[in-house]
């Protein structure tokens, strides 16, 4: 089975769509098929889909390193993107 | 494992066998392109400076253009001055270690016409004298490999920029240096570079330069400045700063940080350096160039055609479209890793066995098309 998602990092809790993937399609990293990861919602090439439920405030690690932090809970298989995720205070000097 | 490569004076390997004719000063570039001409295989660098600068910039200029005399794919220079200029010809050829190098002075040589005539003597004769060198095995340790991304796009951080990442790591297992630039591209990431550090004082460093170059961003383009400090992409998926620039310094790969430079400075250590440059990839690749770099590894999503004078640049697209969209441009297609025919680990090999396959004389597309624009920093007034 051809892959549609790339998981970066071993720690990673998203993978990043290489294609553009369809609500209700299975997320496939790697060629092996995680039968429960399904897309909650269409999500472009390049953009991140949760491997497993984020809670409010907590991080989202991809490259192994947190990137930005939820602002509300998100659910497997949703896409993690600016509505539902901030970047981390202190990332930057100002 | 060996390259072959060319032994210079100073301990040094070249990957090329170049004569270089250069400019001192943008005067002189009507005759360094006449020699250009007249000798296809020499390689011109002419520049818009030189002159009319203050002493910040002089003394980055003359290291950038020191430096670049000096890399290790330059068998011979020939540099070409006017004669009332600030950086004077003969303050670049001084510098250089070990090898042929003469000055020509226009306004001392009776005009543009006798200069070029002379100048093609003194290069044809450099051309004669290099090559009776031949290549020498040489471990791939003394590979200093520059690390660029130009014209990026979504994927460069998925694809292209991690399977770099997999060959820096390889070079430095091996027991040679990568150089890692374009300061811009770090904003966000300051953090992350301080615990990658091998010592507290170069975390210090890196978290001081950083830190720094965003307050530098913020001063000089104002309003503008959320330009430059911005996730770039948020269209193409990228939702922070810190996650934008995680995706370039992804190049540099995983092993610790052993030094960090200032713009064309040259590398004390081995193993993965980081260098202060901006992230224009033309002035950056220069800085690489004067630290010695050999070869430049170059990720790129919308196409960058760039090249480097005297230094092969390797192409790796992020995506297949841009691989089949550019044939000629791009070298390696990590768009593979996104399609799913291949393995970041897989494309970091292959990036890594085309590396010594170029240091050992096969060219880049770069190289075929003569893609080489040249500029360095500069960032005072001009008087």
């Amino acid at each position: 089975m051809k892959s549609n998602a790339l998981r970066i990092n071993a720690k990673d809790n998203v993978v990043i769509a290489t294609t553009p993937i369809t609500k209700g399609e299975q997320v496939i990293v790697k060629g092996a098929a995680d039968q429960s990861l399904v897309a909650a919602e269409n999500v472009e090439a390049g953009h991140k889909i949760a491997l497993a439920q984020i809670p409010t405030g907590g991080k989202v690690f991809r490259y192994g390193e947190p990137i930005l932090e939820a602002t509300r809970v998100i659910a497997r298989g949703e896409w993690v993107h600016v509505h539902n995720a901030q970047p981390i205070p202190g990332d930057l000097k100002e | 494992m060996d390259f072959l490569g060319y032994k210079r004076e100073n301990g040094k390997f070249g990957v090329r066998n170049y004569v270089l004719v250069m400019s001192s000063v943008a005067c002189a570039n009507g005759v360094v392109d006449a020699i250009g001409r007249a000798l296809p295989d020499v390689v011109p660098i002419t520049h818009g400076y030189g002159c009319g600068y203050g002493p910040a910039d002089m003394g980055v200029s003359h290291r950038a253009l020191a430096g670049i005399i000096n890399n290790p794919n330059v068998g011979a220079v020939l540099v070409v001055g006017l004669g009332c200029e600030v950086l004077k010809a003969d303050y670049l050829t001084q510098v250089a270690e070990g090898k042929p190098a003469e000055a020509l002075v226009i306004q001392e040589s009776g005009g543009s016409a006798a200069a070029t005539a002379k100048g093609i003597e003194i290069a044809s004769r450099f051309q004669k004298q290099l090559r009776t060198q031949k290549r020498v095995p040489v471990p791939v340790s003394e590979l200093t490999i520059g690390l660029e991304c130009g014209g990026s796009d979504a994927l460069s951080g998925v694809t292209a920029n991690p399977a770099v990442g997999a060959a820096a790591d390889r070079f430095v297992r091996e027991g040679g240096t990568v150089i890692l630039s374009e300061t811009t591209e770090m904003i966000g990431t300051a953090h992350i570079l301080k615990r990658r550090c091998a010592t507290p004082e170069l975390g210090e460093q890196i978290e001081n330069l950083v830190n720094n170059h965003e307050r530098h961003v913020r001063a000089s383009l104002g309003d503008l400045a959320g330009m430059v400090i911005a996730p770039g992409n948020i269209e193409g998926g990228l939702s922070s700063i810190t996650e934008k620039s995680l995706g370039c310094i992804m190049k540099g790969g995983t092993t610790p940080i052993t030094e960090i430079l200032e713009y064309a400075g040259r590398p004390s250590k081995r193993g993965f350096v980081i260098m202060d440059t901006p992230g224009y990839d033309i002035d950056s690749m220069a800085g690489e160039a004067a630290a010695g770099c050999q070869i430049i590894l170059f990720t790129t999503g919308r196409g960058s055609t760039a090249g480097f004078p005297g230094v092969p640049v390797i192409k790796i697209s992020s995506n297949s479209r841009t691989f089949k969209n550019m044939p000629g441009d791009m070298d390696v297609n990590a768009g593979a890793i996104a399609d799913g025919d291949k393995t970041l680990e897989e494309v970091g090999h292959e990036i890594f066995e085309l590396s010594i396959t170029v240091a050992n004389g096969a060219r880049t597309c770069a190289e075929l098309n003569r893609s080489v624009p040249f500029n360095y920093l500069k960032q005072g007034p001009t008087f």
